[in-house]
């Protein structure tokens, strides 16, 4: 398969970045979009972004910014996956398709792992579910007979979440509630068992939950520390989407959803959407970036797009150029993050290839742009 | 290329020189003037101004993951465009890594310390350090909560072993110096301690706090490391906390040891609000221990966050949180806590420890022995260090404040009582000379010849703190950068990292211990030079033995 295109017929690497170089030139707005790349990526990326005053999302903005929501409104206590899994006796997974977001990536043993001796000699983990659906039951089942870990369900489906966690948040706070029977003492069993948590860790991936919902978890979680230890690990998006806030942190002060067409960096979670603002007609001009997996944007308006993605990805349209870019930490070395240690790692490439990173391809892109695409600021 | 600096009043008090001459620099260095007849190939006119060595901070937390935190919890603090920027809280706080190393070479600084960078940590802080233009930058790493040491030490293993460990780490984070923080309270508090002191110990470890400082204080001088151990103490701002610090320089038992940001322990109980100044008492003891360094983290009044890995500490004040959020992180080893605070001038604690901060600098003897932190941002943003000097040098300005704020406050402290003014020279001693000493960076903070040529120049003017602000040149490495406090280009500096081989025993066994705690290699947590994105990242710095 070509490795780079325009208008879907092969074209040499040089053409397709001239190309994309007069896409971004002539338009008004450009959003750099997916945004799936690897740290020296998503460095370029931005870099890009503030040259030519585009605006910088990424394809798992809308879950990361609920929880940032929560962070930069109220406050939240958080853990590593590392101290989650060696010293959580209590772990209480919140919301469903927990195994999909990425739950054995974040806690790969967590069902075979003994509880580091200084936390709880002895202790056997109690994991409480809270909402889990029937895909991570079966995930998380066949480990019953462990000796390390005990599971229970509390049955809450995903309507009535919220209030089983506000219901639950009252009992830990000794405030009475309007459930009563079976339900009521499952609740009151749940929070006694979180009350005489060691170190409990709540686990939730905002993927599945509303701001709301989250707010009220990461209150509950503070409410138990007032007696006893209990934390938070929000399971990161994938597609390198907590390593790129962080790049975009340092760079911009803010997370994507960022825009630099007033020449200083703006953000704002729905005016920066690029999905919005392509559906919109606001932004002309799209550089699409996947280069873990091959994720096809969700826009449907057709505008000009170029696509830096694997070779196998597919588009409903051809984008205007396409370029294959490598996979990080296969094709070429990588900074990323690191889901099972909840920081920023380096890997060297499992299969070293030719085919380009994406900093590189930004790289050639920003020379092809040449000095007079948008004001440069120093 | 030959430059000369012409005709300013040049103060070098590591070679004893303040008179007005000239600065000659070829290429990155100092050089002697040339024979006369030799021609410079640019020459500045830095008459009426004050020619010093770069400056050098220690201590200011500038990057790594608790930094970028608070970035993203304080999202409005950037909002708007820059012709608002001053009217905005920490507008000045260089919040992104570019914004940091324009304002810190503009102010006349060429390095710079990031003193709190877990080991899990540090390729994110140096990812970051290398986005810093200008300036040459550190990391000091964090150890004394994570969970290897305190195995090790609970399974009493050498002294030699936990050498090896301190320079696996320090190789493995690219670091030039240890640091502890709150000794053992972080994995304390994963066990629901919620104070802790020099002789508290940590449960299922069995160490105490003061053991572990001890542990780690040995290991460096040990290891040579030229950076004392750096301490951040118990009990940070506590009322009796000037205790603690006490405590812990006598533990130091004569040996170095560098305790940061004292001015947030310098407090005791008196009057009626029990919170008093404790100063004259720290500095006292400051002044009879030759062996202690300290950093003053001092308060100027204003909007700031609070970054700190004292987990503990932090937890506890999130109830003052302002405004009302916070992030509290359980780290791998010390984790740590952002929370955003106001420092009011009306306020009377806030009034006391602006005091306290003051009192330190003026009462401890010996300029080459206190550094001039606000620990930014805990006590003010690094842009505030022009106004601190000012006060610094300049007693009518003290008075004026002084006047300003809570009577009741001022009473508990000696601070309007205190007359001495700091010289340009004690200046160039506290911000030039010793810190290139405590760090062991002997071509740094003087002017001899060769030198590295980072040499700020600044117009003398009655306003002390315009003076500080805008330096008039600033030269790194030889090469103008700022010119009337603009900066004039970009260029990249390095990170200056302990450079010492390290045993394959010590590589083997911190593998096992990887693979058992976190089912992964630590070498995915290695700084690698090829990671960073730029060319020749680091400065190699030597240890002793």
């Amino acid at each position: 398969m070509s490795q780079s295109s325009i208008n879907g017929r092969a074209a040499p690497l040089d053409a397709a970045i001239a190309e994309a170089a007069g896409l971004i030139g002539k338009s008004r707005l450009t959003v750099v979009a997916g945004l799936g790349a690897d740290v020296a990526g998503a460095q370029a990326a931005i870099a890009l972004c503030e040259r030519i005053g585009g605006v910088v999302d990424h394809m798992s903005s809308t879950a990361l910014l609920r929880d940032l929501d929560v962070l930069r409104e109220s406050g939240m206590m958080l853990t590593t996956p590392g101290e989650a899994r060696t010293r959580g006796d209590v772990v209480l997974l919140v919301g469903d398709g927990l195994v999909e977001s990425g739950l054995l990536e974040a806690m790969p043993d967590l069902r075979t792992r003994a509880l580091t001796p200084p936390a709880a000699e002895g202790a056997l983990r109690r994991i409480f579910r809270l909402g889990a659906d029937e895909a991570d039951m079966r995930a998380l089942a066949g480990a019953a007979t462990d000796s390390v870990w005990k599971i229970e369900t509390i049955s809450s489906d995903a309507a009535s979440l919220p209030g089983s966690l506000a219901a639950l948040r009252a009992r830990v706070n000794g405030r009475p509630i309007a459930l009563s029977g079976a339900r009521s003492g499952e609740i009151d069993a749940l929070a006694a068992a979180l009350r005489s948590a060691k170190f409990g860790v709540a686990v939730w991936s905002a993927a599945r939950l509303d701001v709301l919902t989250i707010e009220m978890l990461c209150g509950l979680v503070r409410d138990l520390n007032a007696k006893t230890r209990f934390t938070g690990l929000p399971l990161a998006p994938g597609d390198n989407a907590a390593g790129v806030l962080q790049v975009c942190g340092g760079m911009t002060g803010f997370p994507m959803r960022t825009g630099f067409g007033s020449g200083v960096p703006e953000h704002d979670g729905w005016v920066f959407d690029a999905e919005r603002l392509v559906e919109s007609g606001e932004a002309d001009c799209a550089l699409w970036i996947s280069a873990y997996g091959a994720e096809a944007p969700r826009w449907r308006k057709p505008i000009p797009l170029i696509a830096l993605t694997a070779a196998a990805a597919e588009f409903s349209r051809p984008p205007t150029v396409r370029i294959a870019v490598g996979r990080p930490g296969v094709d070429h070395d990588s900074v990323d993050y690191c889901v099972a240690m909840g920081t920023l790692v380096s890997k060297a490439a499992s299969h070293p290839s030719q085919t380009p990173s994406v900093a590189a391809v930004i790289g050639r892109l920003v020379v092809a742009l040449g000095d007079d695409a948008g004001a440069a600021s120093c | 290329m030959l430059t000369c600096i012409r005709g300013g009043r040049v103060i070098d008090p590591a070679q004893r020189r303040d008179a007005v001459g000239d600065v000659w620099i070829d290429d990155d260095r100092i050089v002697q003037a040339p024979a006369a007849g030799a021609r410079a190939d640019a020459v500045h006119d830095a008459s009426g101004m004050v020619v010093m060595a770069g400056a050098i901070d220690i201590h200011s937390h500038i990057a790594g993951a608790n930094v970028n935190t608070a970035r993203l919890l304080l999202p409005e603090w950037r909002r708007g465009a820059a012709p608002r920027s001053e009217l905005t809280p920490l507008s000045s706080a260089g919040w992104t890594t570019r914004q940091t190393g324009r304002d810190y070479a503009a102010m006349g600084f060429t390095t710079v310390v990031e003193p709190a960078i877990a080991p899990h940590q540090a390729l994110h802080a140096h990812l970051e350090l290398a986005d810093v233009p200008i300036i040459d930058k550190a990391i000091l790493c964090v150890l004394g909560n994570d969970d290897y040491l305190l195995r090790s030490m609970r399974d009493k293993a050498s002294a030699a072993h936990i050498s090896e460990y301190v320079a696996w780490t320090l190789q493995t984070t690219r670091a030039l110096g240890v640091k502890v923080i709150n000794a053992g309270a972080a994995a304390a508090f994963k066990a629901n301690v919620r104070s802790f002191s020099l002789d508290d110990v940590v449960p299922g470890y069995g160490v105490s706090s003061r053991s572990i400082v001890k542990t780690l204080q040995r290991a460096v001088i040990d290891l040579g490391l030229p950076h004392p151990l750096h301490v951040h103490c118990n009990n940070l701002g506590l009322a009796a906390g000037a205790d603690s610090v006490i405590a812990t320089i006598e533990a130091a038992e004569g040996l170095p040891l560098h305790l940061a940001h004292i001015q947030f322990y310098a407090y005791g109980v008196e009057g009626e609000k029990r919170f008093s100044s404790a100063a004259a008492r720290l500095a006292e003891s400051v002044n009879a221990h030759k062996n202690i360094t300290v950093d003053v983290g001092q308060v100027m009044f204003g909007q700031t966050v609070t970054i700190s890995s004292d987990v503990t500490r932090q937890f506890s004040a999130i109830g003052r949180a302002s405004p009302k959020k916070w992030a509290i992180i359980d780290g791998d080893s010390n984790g740590g806590g952002i929370v955003p605070y106001n420092y009011r001038a009306t306020d009377f604690h806030n009034a006391v420890q602006w005091a306290a901060g003051l009192e330190l600098f003026l009462l401890i003897d010996d300029p080459s022995r206190v550094f001039f932190t606000t620990d930014h941002p805990n006590g003010a943003p690094y842009t505030a260090y022009p106004d601190l000097f000012a006060l610094l040098m300049d007693r009518d300005r003290r008075a004026e404040w002084i006047a300003k704020l809570p009577p009741a406050a001022m009473a508990m402290s000696t601070l309007p009582s205190i007359r001495r003014e700091y010289t340009y020279p004690e200046i160039a001693v506290m911000t030039r000379a010793s810190p290139a000493r405590l760090l062991g960076l002997s071509d740094r903070g003087h002017l001899a010849a060769g030198a590295r040529a980072d040499v700020a120049v600044y117009a003398e003017q009655p306003d002390k703190a315009a003076m500080f602000r805008n330096a008039a040149f600033v030269f790194k490495d030889g090469d103008l950068v700022v010119r009337d406090g603009r900066i004039l280009h970009h260029r990249s500096g390095r990170a200056l990292s302990i450079d010492r081989k390290i045993d394959h025993a010590i590589e083997r066994r911190m593998r096992d211990y990887y693979e058992e705690t976190y089912g992964l290699e630590p070498d995915l947590l290695k700084v690698r030079a090829s990671a960073l994105g730029v060319a020749d990242p680091f400065e190699a710095v030597s240890c002793s033995r």
